[in-house]
């Protein structure tokens, strides 16, 4: 026979001045194969039509379905109810704005990190559609790729320390980005530039090492590894200026 | 003109994250060797009174207590300050960072936690470790036996050794990991590393201390 689940699920509406914040219980029969997107759209079909929560692709690429799941941020349309105890909690991501239930506001958030991380190929070149497209290497291209498949789901954010204490933190996202920027040989910006851009206290040096948002990246990006060479990077771009006073013009 | 500082309006880009997070780093990786060193050096006294006494003498005899105790306080003080800019200390920090250890049940997450508690204690009862010792030198296994022996030193040194050892292990594979010179591969293997060692050290501090208090004065 298959398991009864209990779900445990926060319910508040921020727009309604007579929500409060509770959370309210569903009971389920699993059904094989089922994930929590099976499972929440049939609560919200069966039990509650009211319930609100995020999704689109129901395959781990769009990036809406982002939330905490018995207390780890993780994606609902990835996450097997087989892999979890028969009673579930699920909770909103923490850090972005509340829409309502388990829907989070993860655009704005993002919008903002991205524009304040200039989050985009920087170059002089002028764009001729008539030319064929300039090569690249097949590793570097792969290298570029491996960093270029986060789908910005906020988990990493969500499941920082950092980030939950100090609003202004970039986070993991923003650093794997700017690491994926200063592979691609497309982007004309100097180390002194991307050093203006994250080597500070909101950027790399504001990671404390808690590396949970490696533990949790449900694409699991290398997050550890680009943290650590990021802030080497950093560390060492800023030394280089210490020894020669005369590059710290040049920023 | 009075010299009106114009980076109040518009930011400057400065290096000093990094030169701070720089120091950071090496004065913590800086009092690891210390800790590791004192460590022999203490636990010598289990190979008998003696040996510990000729490390203790070469040390007083090549001024290296005299002139190395301090600078090591300093650098510990120095380490408090420059660390202590990520340790949150309004209210509303440490509610937001305990609510998120208690809902993510995440080691590392925890273990930061307990580096930022052990600092606190270190702090205090390191200080005044260091002040006693180096107000009575030179150091003598005699003199430490006593200490211990005396008073509430024995319950002090009992705290201060697992904060100690719990802030030193954890340190050690935070730096290796923050600075990318462990890999994620690597990361379990020294993580089960990390542990051993603290637990290692541990327990042969325990030992110094049961000696220093059984040793006769």
């Amino acid at each position: 026979m298959s398991r009864q689940l209990i779900f445990n699920i926060f319910r508040y509406n921020p727009q309604d001045p007579g929500s409060l914040p509770r959370t309210d219980t569903f009971i389920l029969e699993e059904t094989p194969s089922m994930t929590l997107f099976i499972a929440l759209n049939r609560i919200r079909e069966e039990q509650d039509p009211s319930l609100q929560f995020d999704f689109a692709c129901r395959m781990a690429i769009c990036g809406s379905c982002g939330m905490v799941i018995n207390g780890r941020p993780g994606l609902a349309c990835k996450t097997l109810t087989k892999e979890l105890p028969a009673e579930i909690t699920l909770m909103p991501l923490p850090v972005f704005k509340l829409v309502g239930d388990l829907s989070v506001d993860t655009g704005t958030w993002f919008r903002t990190t991205n524009t304040k991380i200039q989050s985009w190929i920087h170059t002089d070149q002028e764009f001729d559609p008539a030319v064929v497209e300039e090569r690249m290497e097949n590793d570097l291209a792969n290298a570029i790729f491996e960093l270029e498949r986060c789908i910005e789901c906020g988990c990493c954010v969500a499941a920082c320390g950092t980030a939950n204490m100090r609003e202004d933190f970039v986070g993991a996202f923003a650093l794997n980005r700017i690491a994926r920027f200063m592979l691609d040989p497309r982007d004309q910006r100097s180390e002194a530039e991307y050093f203006e851009v994250v080597g500070t206290d909101q950027g790399v040096f504001g990671c404390m090492g808690l590396l949970a948002c490696e533990d949790v990246c449900p694409r699991e990006l290398p997050l550890q590894d680009q943290l650590g060479i990021l802030r080497r990077k950093m560390g060492f771009i800023s030394l280089k200026s210490l020894f020669k006073p005369k590059a710290r013009a040049a920023s | 003109m009075s010299g009106i500082d114009t980076a109040i309006y518009v930011r400057q880009p400065s290096r000093t994250a990094a030169y701070l997070d720089w120091l950071q780093m090496l004065t913590g990786a800086g009092l690891i060797l210390f800790m590791w060193s004192h460590m022999v050096l203490v636990a010598s006294v289990n190979l008998g009174p003696q040996v510990m006494n000729t490390i203790a003498y070469f040390f007083e005899a090549t001024y290296m207590a005299q002139v190395g105790g301090p600078i090591i306080g300093a650098t510990m003080l120095l380490h408090f300050i420059l660390a202590a800019r990520k340790i949150p200390y309004t209210s509303g920090e440490q509610g937001a960072i305990w609510r998120h250890a208690k809902m993510l049940h995440h080691t590392d997450t925890w273990l930061w936690l307990i580096q930022a508690f052990t600092a606190m204690v270190i702090l205090v009862m390191g200080s005044i470790h260091i002040w006693t010792v180096l107000t009575n030198l030179p150091i003598t296994a005699a003199k430490s036996a006593m200490r211990v022996q005396t008073g509430f030193w024995g319950v002090f040194y009992l705290i201060l050794l697992p904060c100690v050892e719990l802030h030193v292990g954890i340190g050690f594979y935070r730096i290796l990991v923050k600075w990318g010179l462990i890999k994620r591969s690597g990361r379990k293997g020294l993580h089960r590393f990390e542990n051993v060692l603290t637990g290692v050290f541990i327990l042969i501090g325990l030992i110094t201390i049961i000696r220093f208090w059984t040793l006769p004065v």
